[in-house]
Formats: structure tokens, sequence, C-alpha cells
């Protein structure tokens, strides 16, 4: 294929697909499961009860209509066996026929309506279970440490992913107590219930029309094996189309510009017939084996036609309580014995689930506050770096050594190229990471023993893109102190500049932004993000290269919205005109994680080196 | 990654009607394979007369041979019953594999229709359409017009059949026990109806609150930095709660209401077998009666098959509703004329040298507010021309212009002196390289993007172009060099790499005419020096269009247009224009970074 390949296979190729039970990983991950199915065992005891009941009054109607068969066959044929009352419950002879078939009748109905009531509370008590008591915990739970988590695990983690554990996941978890642990049971419990009262009918019979049961369960458990990974691998294939699609229609301007629309129709038709193709494939599979299980059942009708009927001639089977409830305990049977195949796959899936959410619910929170953190309501600002080298998972060092002191109050600018460690500098005073080496302070003392919602609230953050989230603009801006007074969010907005575009919104302040509200401008959101970081009046502000994702006539307004901002805070900002950074009172100019530059504007000019290089190049560029 | 993501179901009191017209238009597709379709239409009507038949022989042999103890009516009884069982499955596999075939065929058909109607339409459509609009018509919609000719068709033409049969298979054995079948039809379809109102409503609620737990989910996780420095955690998992409580409400509700619903029809059917145990018993008990009492048994059998279709159709027909709003979305889109197509007399240029003339031109992307008024000028083979302008003075559109994405609504575009309305759109874009802003990449390696330029050059072509731009050294130093994957949202790639991949594109595609907008954002100073170096090389031979915002640039250019709401307000070299002392000299000023002068 000559084109652009398709998106690489989403992630987590790595789960395993089958079930092995001598990996300790599994076993202990399904130790886990059952504890958490045990935590609610009276309640799940509960449910299994009234299914009990349900089943055993679904017999007893079954019975019932057997007999009522029997009745009246011996009603009209009186040479064919007496209908077999159960526990010599025989109705008075002087009964006529139709009242005790009308008997017999009423107490079906009563019966069933008893069941509905049942059914009712039934699925009712297990959605209350489950929807509240399991999967509403589980997901707030998860949600809550993801919260806690460090910034390495988001760094690692495609976002998708982390969103399938809070909503998929749990499901599958939810899956594991009652599509696995119930389900089985109360399979169990019915097919030994069902398979008993048919042995007591006749034993013979019952194993000649269960004989093809171990062939069913046989063929189901391998048709899904079969089918799934097609399934998966369906969806890949389909997912990769729409992808296609939706470069296609996103690269609009590439594909007509260069005239390449023969050559991705083309393309398309390719991905679209691999769908097709592979599809095909899967339903030559489901056709054979649909048919097939309709076959298994057939068979059993057959044999008990044949076998059933002889008896029933033989005078050794009763036509109603024998050969019709055995034709309908033969269909409730073949219908819970096909559910094992479900609780199988219930179980895979539930196992590779629970193993994604407990990632989470296990995964050590690595920056929290001390045991007796150091609090302050209001630090000066003065931060150092002492010796601070930094490493991202990977191992390579992304800073080395670094030494700083930024007083109270003053600015410190950093310049670098693309991944020379200036974000990750940053990173490090709201100690989003700890460093591996060496020790960030602010005003003197030890990031690790402040308390981290406190050190956190000192610190104002503008990032390189910002987040902003679809709610109203007052929000977003008060989105670090949600009870901030409008005064308040209206004086960080004026302080940003912000203020006279936020007034001209359809709804001022109110306007809702975001995915679900208005689209607001590059500049406009970089003027929000930075009235957020200023809504509590913190003494250090964090500028991450603010302008980077902006053209150049909306650079002119953050500038100066930048400007204002920074009076009077302790300022790190990364930037990389020498019009915004000669300003700064100290400029760091790092180069693969270690800094190798530093001093002030008219310092750096007079050196050579990389400073002077770029403020060269910069210039000649303006020339 | 999918994009499956966030569908809600449609509303099904806001779906059409069934409609005639679009289930024709639909057979219609189904042309080009009458074959299967017309033997599926023969296994729908044999197969909804083979399972009433199962029932009756099933039905027949217990209550006739066995019931009046005759050996050989039993096993032969039995035999029959299992050879018909075995044509009957084997009727069963093709079916369903000629169903799933036909289905599939069909919505790969529109597939590709819609892809290639897509393609035609012009760039307007694109600015105006959501991608996740696009995108749904080929996930969503076509899903339910594949449910709809797979599932629904088939499925429900052998349902009926089904019913059918089985009632005449009733009726023709005892016509009042049938009756009372026929006074339970109503409360069954009453009960079904008025259900799946209700749940189908309660199954809405419940994907609303999900969507809105997932987006809640997707906000708080992407801002998660934000969250966190902003120390906010507490405030989110209060709203998440709330959230996620409203969803188990509703899940809970909508769990409810099946629990009624699902009971209630099994306790229909129990209703059902004890009245016909009563009339059925009078009627064989009765001696003036004397009905067959076989009658009574295969009645059990055969009313399943009665009333279960009016379960699954009634299922189905949402699946229906959904199939035909599907399907007319669907077939709107290949119904879309492009507001414009090439002439019918346009050809193709198999050679360009390069000169451009505007005269008099006057466009607008909506009609009533132009956006360039009478632009003329001149460029003339290998010339460079600059663009200058603010945001919204017509730069683009001009750029839109000569890559005939759009046509003007007056005046004439010369390229080496023939209209564009003159020239096909696919042949003039052969002799066009792009470079524009937000600098696209499709999902693939480095090479195959370059190789987009031209899909038929050599891997050695893709190197030359790379080598020619002095820029090979900069891409085989990427973490996998060209065979370094990138994409939509470009992972692990800078922005001054994308761009230089798009270089190397239009450099590959070797275009007499380049038209280039020129990133605006900060790239950094060394990546930026050396793109200035591959635009020099690109520039050189080839008339080119620049939107510029680099001073460099500019200088370079043999001719500047500056412009202003949509006018060409001065033009000239930049050093003319400099002394003019206009619009232009005030621009330069906001261009410059600052050192230049003041240091």
């Amino acid at each position: 294929m000559s084109g652009p390949v398709p998106p690489p296979p989403p992630e987590r190729p790595s789960t395993p697909q089958t079930l092995d039970f001598a990996d300790p990983d599994t076993r202990s991950v399904l130790g886990r499961l059952f504890a958490l199915t045990w935590s609610h065992r009276f309640r799940c005891l509960g449910i299994l009860l009234l299914q009990l009941v349900l089943l055993a009054l679904g017999l007893l109607a079954l019975g019932l209509t057997g007999l009522g068969v029997d009745v009246i066959r011996h009603a009209v044929q009186p040479d064919s066996p007496p209908p077999a009352w159960p526990s010599g419950l025989t109705p008075p002879a002087a009964w006529p026929i139709m009242g005790v078939v009308g008997g017999i009748a009423g107490l079906i109905f009563l019966m069933a309506l008893f069941r509905a009531f049942l059914n009712y509370l039934y699925a009712n008590t297990l959605a209350i279970f489950i929807q509240r008591e399991v999967i509403a915990r589980l997901r707030a739970d998860v949600y809550d440490k993801l919260q806690t988590l460090g910034f390495r695990f988001f760094d690692t983690q495609p976002s998708g992913t982390i969103i399938n554990r809070v909503t998929g996941d749990v499901q599958q978890i939810r899956a594991f107590i009652d599509g696995v642990v119930m389900q089985s049971l109360i399979m169990m419990l019915s097919l030994a219930i069902y398979a008993i009262y048919m042995v007591r009918l006749h034993p013979w019979l019952t194993l000649a029309c269960l004989a093809t049961t171990p062939i069913l369960w046989i063929s189901a458990i391998r048709f899904s094996q079969q089918v799934k990974p097609a399934y998966r691998r369906n969806r890949l294939l389909v997912d990769r189309l729409v992808h296609y699609l939706s470069e296609s229609v996103q690269g609009i301007a590439v594909v007509k510009g260069f005239g390449l629309e023969t050559f991705v129709t083309e393309q398309f038709r390719e991905r679209n017939d691999e769908v097709f193709t592979q599809q095909s494939w899967i339903f030559k599979r489901v056709s054979l084996f649909t048919p097939f299980v309709g076959l298994l059942t057939q068979i059993n009708l057959f044999v008990l036609l044949i076998f059933g009927g002889w008896l029933v001639i033989q005078h050794e089977l009763a036509l109603g309580t024998g050969l019709v409830v055995f034709a309908g305990l033969l269909q409730q049977f073949s219908q819970q014995a096909s559910n094992l195949a479900s609780v199988t796959n219930s179980m895979q899936q539930s196992l590779i689930g629970a193993r994604r959410v407990f990632e989470i619910l296990d995964a050590p929170v690595e920056i929290h506050s001390p045991p007796n953190p150091h609090r302050v309501s209001r630090c000066s600002g003065q931060v150092s770096f002492d010796h601070v080298s930094f490493a991202y998972a990977n191992g390579e060092n992304a800073l080395t050594d670094i030494e700083l002191d930024v007083p109270a109050g003053q600015c410190v600018a950093i310049l670098g190229a693309t991944g020379s460690g200036k974000s990750t500098l940053l990173s490090l005073v709201p100690r989003f990471y700890d460093p591996v080496s060496g020790i960030v302070r602010i005003d003197g003392t030890d990031l690790r023993e402040w308390d981290l919602a406190d050190l956190r609230r000192q610190i104002g953050i503008v990032f390189q893109e910002n987040f902003l989230f679809s709610r109203s603009v007052a929000e977003n801006i008060a989105f670090g102190h949600p009870a901030a007074t409008q005064e308040q969010i209206e004086r960080a907005a004026r302080i940003a500049s912000a203020d006279g575009f936020i007034r001209a919104l359809p709804d001022g302040y109110e306007t809702v932004i975001g995915e679900f509200g208005m689209d607001l401008s590059g500049g406009q959101r970089q003027r929000l993000a930075i009235a957020r970081a200023l809504l509590l009046e913190p003494p250090i502000l964090l500028m991450d290269d603010p302008t980077a994702a902006i053209d150049t006539q909306t650079e002119a307004e953050i500038l100066a919205a930048m400007d204002s901002a920074m009076a009077g805070r302790t300022t790190f900002l990364v930037a990389h005109r020498i019009s915004t950074l000669r300003k700064a009172d100290q400029i760091i100019v790092l180069d693969g994680g270690r800094s190798v530059q530093r001093g002030t504007h008219d310092e750096l000019m007079k050196l050579a080196g990389p400073y002077r290089n770029v403020a060269g190049i910069q210039e000649h560029r303006t020339e | 990654m999918s994009f499956r993501g966030r569908h809600l179901p449609p509303d099904p009191k806001k779906l059409p009607p069934l409609s005639f017209k679009l289930i024709v238009r639909l057979f219609a597709f189904t042309r080009p394979y009458a074959g299967i379709r017309n033997t599926l239409a023969a296994l729908v009507i044999l197969r909804s007369a083979q399972l009433p038949i199962l029932a009756w022989i099933l039905g027949g042999v217990i209550g006739g041979p066995i019931t009046t103890g005759t050996w050989t009516g039993t096993w032969t009884g039995a035999i029959a019953f299992m050879v018909f069982a075995l044509f009957v499955e084997a009727t069963h596999v093709f079916r369903m594999r000629l169903a799933m075939r036909l289905g599939e065929a069909v919505i790969r058909d529109l597939r590709r229709n819609v892809f290639q109607t897509l393609l035609r339409q012009p760039m307007a459509f694109f600015n105006r359409t959501k991608l996740g609009t696009i995108l749904s018509r080929m996930t969503s919609d076509v899903e339910a017009v594949r449910s709809g000719v797979q599932d629904v068709l088939f499925v429900s033409m052998v349902q009926v059949g089904q019913m059918l049969i089985s009632a005449a298979f009733m009726l023709y054995y005892d016509w009042v026990l049938f009756s009372i079948i026929l006074i339970m039809t109503p409360v069954v379809w009453w009960i079904t109806h008025h259900f799946r109102h209700r749940i189908s409503t309660a199954t809405r609620a419940m994907q609303e609150s999900f969507s809105r737990v997932t987006a809640n989910l997707a906000e708080s996780v992407n801002g998660i930095r934000v969250t966190q420095g902003f120390v906010r955690q507490e405030v989110n998992s209060g709203i998440f709660r709330r959230l996620v409580e409203t969803h188990s409400r509703n899940n809970i509700g909508a769990a409810r209401t099946s629990a009624i619903f699902i009971p209630l029809l099994e306790l229909n059917s129990q209703f059902f077998i004890a009245a016909l145990l009563v009339v059925g018993g009078y009627r064989v008990i009765d001696p003036q009666i004397a009905a067959d009492p076989g009658n009574l048994i295969r009645f059990f059998f055969l009313t399943h098959l009665f009333f279960s279709p009016i379960q699954a159709i009634g299922n189905q027909f949402n699946a229906a509703l959904a199939a035909m709003a599907g399907a007319e979305r669907v077939f709107r889109v290949l119904d879309r004329q492009p507001e414009w197509q090439d002439e019918p007399n346009a050809r193709d240029l198999p050679e360009l040298h390069g000169d451009v003339e505007f005269r008099n031109v006057t466009f607008s992307y909506e009609v009533g507010t132009p956006v360039l008024h009478a632009i003329s000028f001149i460029a003339k083979r290998g010339q460079t021309v600059a663009l200058v302008g603010h945001t919204g003075s017509g730069k683009s559109s001009i750029m839109n212009l000569v890559s005939k994405f759009y046509l003007p609504d007056q005046g004439e575009i010369f390229f080496d002196g023939i209209e564009v309305r003159q020239i096909r759109g696919e042949s003039l874009h052969q002799h066009l390289g792009l470079v524009l802003q937000q600098n696209f990449l499709f999902t693939g390696t480095v090479r195959e993007n370059i190789r987009l330029g031209r899909p038929g050059a050599s891997d050695e072509e893709v190197f030359a172009a790379a080598r020619e731009l002095d820029c090979l050294d900069l891409l085989e130093s990427l973490p996998d060099g060209l065979e370094t994957v990138v994409g939509e949202r470009g992972m692990g790639i800078s922005l001054g790499q994308r761009q230089l991949i798009c270089f190397c594109r239009a450099m590959l595609a070797n275009p007499r005419i380049l038209i280039l907008d020129e990133a605006t954002s900060a790239i950094d100073t060394m990546t930026e020096a050396r793109l200035q170096t591959a635009l020099e090389r690109l520039r050189s031979g080839r008339t080119c269009f620049i939107v510029a915002h680099r001073l460099s640039t500019i200088r370079r250019a043999n001719q500047v247009l500056v412009l202003d709401q949509g006018r060409i307000v001065e033009r000239g070299t930049h050093e003319e224009l400099l002394t003019h002392g206009g619009l232009y000299s005030a621009l330069c000023e906001g261009l410059r970074p600052a050192t230049a002068n003041r240091s």
C-alpha cells in the first residue's frame, strides 16, 4: 500500500485475551473480584433466593399444565393412565371434570400473577443494587483517585483509555457480580433442578435428550473464541475506514490542492472492500453456527418424540405430566445451558476490565502532602533550585543540575529549543513532579514539606495551550476559587485585558464556552487563562510560552496582558522573542536540560553564545 | 481511536414515518446484487412456512399417534420431523448468510458513494459542515441502514409470514380456540406498543445522562493539569458524583420499566395457557363438541409462533424507523449537488508556465457580503507575490481563488492566458503546490506524507526532494527517520518539523505555482532559520503566492500586495512601499520583532 497507513491499533494489545488461571496476576484480580462480590453477599443472597422462588413457581406452573392435559385426556380416553396427582392431593371424585380443569387453570394464572410480581421485584432490586451500590460507587472512587494521581500517570496514558476505565471497564466489574457470579449460580441451580425434575420423570429419557448438551457447550465456546477476534478486527478495520474519511475531510485542502481525488478514492475503496471481505468471513461463521444450535435443539425434540412417544405408548410415561412437561423442561434447560458461553465471555471481559480499573485504584499517589505539612496562607515568593535534576519515565535526564535563585518579585525568563527542558523546569515549581535529585524551595522550605494545596494556591499557571472547561466565562476565571465574587473575577479579567472582549460576548461573563458553547479565538483563550491564573493574586506566576499557538497580530494583545500580570509577582516566563526576554531580571538559556547561559539581556549580549546567536538570527530576519 | 463516541440514538418521536419512496430507493441499491436478493426473497417465503410446519408436525405427532398410542405413526412422524428440521436449518444457513451479505454489500456501496460525493463538493461545503456531522453519516446512519436491511427487512418478513401461516393452521383445526387468540392479540399489541415507547424514552434519558458523564469525564481528564494546578479536585468530585447519581437513577428507571414489561408479557402467555386449558378442555370433554384432544397439544406449540412475532416486530419497528432516518440523511448527502462544477467544456492543462492574472475579481463567500473588490494584478512566471494585510483583509480569499477552491463572482482569473473556468480543477491542481497554515499531515509515515505530493514518486525521489530543500538531515534525525509515524495530532513532532514535511511534499509535486500560507506561530529560532533556507529553494523558478508574516519573506518578493478590507490599497516592492509611508509601513512595525530597530 503506497498511501498513508491506517492508525496503529488502539492501545491495550498487551492485555491477555484468554484466561490463564496459572497467572498469579489473574488469580489476584479474580480474588479481589470475589472479595468485592463477597462484600455484597447479603444482597446477592437475597436476589438469588428470589430467583429460586421464581424457578419453583415456573416449574409448578409447567407441572400443572401437564396435569391439566392428563385430566382432560383421561376424561376422553378412560383407558389412558389416570392423572398423577402430586403427593396424593387428589381432588374429591365428586368434582366435575371441568371444575378440576378450571381449578388447575386458575392456579396456573394465580401463580403467573405472583411470578410477574416477583419478577418485577427481582429486576428492580437487582438494578438498584447494581446501579447504585456497585457502579456509581466504583465510578466515584475511580474518579476521585484519578484526580489525585500525578502527572506522570497522565503523561503515559492516552486520555481515551483513562475515560474508558471509568465508563466501560467499571461496567465490566459489575458484570462480574451479576453476569458471572450470580448468573453462573443461577444457571447451575436451575440446570440442576431441571435435570432432577427430568430424571424423576424418566432417567433414560433425560440422558437421551440431554446427550447433545456437551456438544452445544463445546461448540458455543469454540465459536466465540473464533469469532471474537474477528469482531475485534472488524472494529479496527471500520475505525480505520472512518479515520481515513475523517482525515480526508480535515485535509481536504491538501487532497484538492494536490489533485489527489482519484488517489484517495482508491485508498478509501481498498479499505472499504477490506471491511466487506472481513465481514463476509464473519457472516459465514455466524450463519453456520446459529442454525447448528437450532439443529441440536431439533435433535433433542426428535429423541423426545421417538423415545418419549414410545414410553407414552407403553404407558410408562404420562402424556401431560410426562411428555408435555418434559418438552417444556427441555426447552428451558437448553435456554439456560446456552448461557454458559455468555458467562465465560463475561468472565474474560470482566477480568480484563477489572485489571484496568484496579490499576488506577492501586496506582501509587506519587505526589502528596507530608504528614505534618508546612502550612502557609501566603508566601513571599522567593524560589530556589538547588542542584535539581529530573527525568521522565523514559529515564533520560530532562533537567540536569539546575541552580537557580529567584528573589521575591523578580522575573526569570527561560530560553531554549523544543525539548530543552523549559516546561519541565516550570512544572517542578507547583510540584507537579518531584525532582530526581536536588531540592526546590519556596521561601526556603523544601516543596516536599509544603502542604500541597497551600503550595499550589501560591502559584498561578498559564500553560502553552490552555484548557478551558465547558462552563461560563466567569466560572472558568473562578476555576481555582469557585466562591470568588463577581468583582474579583472582573478585576482579574481587567488585568488580563480580557474584560473588554468578555463584555462583548453574547452573555458577557455568563457566556458558556467550549465544546457546548462559544468558540473563542486563541488570543481570547489565553487572556482568559491569564485571568484565571491571576484570580487569587498569586505571589508566584508561571507562564509557559503563552504566545506559542497564537498569530502575530493577537500576540501584541497578550504581551500587554502578560506585562501587567507579572507586575509585583515572582514570574517564570518561557519565551522565544528577544523583545520579551530582555525585560526579565535574569535569563536562563537551557540546552538539553542544562543551563548553558544565564544573566541579564545586556550581559548575555556581550558574550558569544547561544543567546547572542538567537538574537542575531531574529535581528537578521527582520531586516 | 474510535469515532463512535457520542452519538445519541434518534428520538423516536422525531423520526419520520416509514416512507415508501425511501424504501424503493434503498431497494434500488440491491439491484447490482439481484441474484442474491431474489434468492433471498424465495428463502424468506420458504422459511416463513417452515417453522409453523415444524411446530405442526411436532404437535401433530404428540397430539396424534402418541396420544392415541400408534407406534408406526409415532416413528414415521418423528423421522419426518427430523428430515424436515434438517431442511429448515439448511435454509436458515442461507437465509442468514445472504441477508447479511446483501446488507453489507449495500452499505459498502453507500459508503463509497458518500465518499465520492463528498470529494466532489467544493471547498465551501467543508468550511460549512462540521466533521462530526460528516462522520456520523458514515457511521451511525450507515449502520442504521445496515441493520434495516440485514435484520429488520428480512427478519420481519419471515415473522409476518410465520404469524399468518400459524394462524391458518390454528384456524383450520379449531376456529373457536383461535378466536380466543385473536381476542388476546390487541392486548399483546397494546402492551408491547405502550412499553416500547416508555422503554425508549427511558433509554434515551439514560443515554443522555451517560453522555454527560462521559463529557464531564473527558474534560476532567484533559484538563487534569489545570485542575491540579488550581487545586480544584474536590469541587470536580462533587460535580461528577452528582452526574453519576443522575445517571444511575435513569438506569434504574429504565430497568424498572422493562421490569414491568417483560413479566407482563409472560403473564399474558400464562393467561393464555390457562384459557386454553379451560376452553380447549371443555371442547374436548363436552360430548356434543368432542373436539380432537390432539388439537390442544398442537395449539400449545403453534400459539408461540403466533405471539412471538408481535413482540419481535414491535422491537424491530424502532430499528426500521431509525434505518429510514439514516437512509434519508445518507441520501441527502448523495443528492447534494456541488454549487459549481467544472464547465463541460473545461479542458486539461498539460503544461503551465505560471503566468497568473486577476482581472477585476470580486468575490464573496456569502451572497451580499463581498470579501474581495475589483482585484487586479499580474504575476509573471517565476515571480513571487507577497500578500500582506490584517486578518480578514482578503489574503486567504485570494489564495482560495488561485487554488480554484472557489470561483470569482465577477471578473476573470487567467492562468497562462486561459480563464480559470475553462480549466479542469483537478488538472490545474496538478500544477499547484500548497503549504497551508495548519500543515495538515495524514496518519502515516513522514515518507508517505511527502509522497502525497506525487503518489507515483519513488523513494529515491522522496529523498531527493528533501535533499534539495537541504532538510534531509532534519527529517532523518526524527525518532525513526523518514519512517516516523505522524498523524492528525502529530505527536512527537514539532510545528517546525511539520512545516518542513509540508515543504517537501510541495517540492516533490514540483509545481509551477506555489501557494504558501506562512506559519505565524513562533517556531524555535534554529528551526526557523532552516525553514527560511528551504523556502528559498522551494520558491526558485516558480510563481509564488505567499501570505507573508516574515519581513525577510516579504523583502524577497517581486511584488507586495497590501490588502485592506478586500481591496488592494498599496502595491510595489518592499522598498518602494516603505518610502511610500502608508498602511504598509505601519504594518511592518507590527511584524518586526522589536530587536531590529530598538537595539
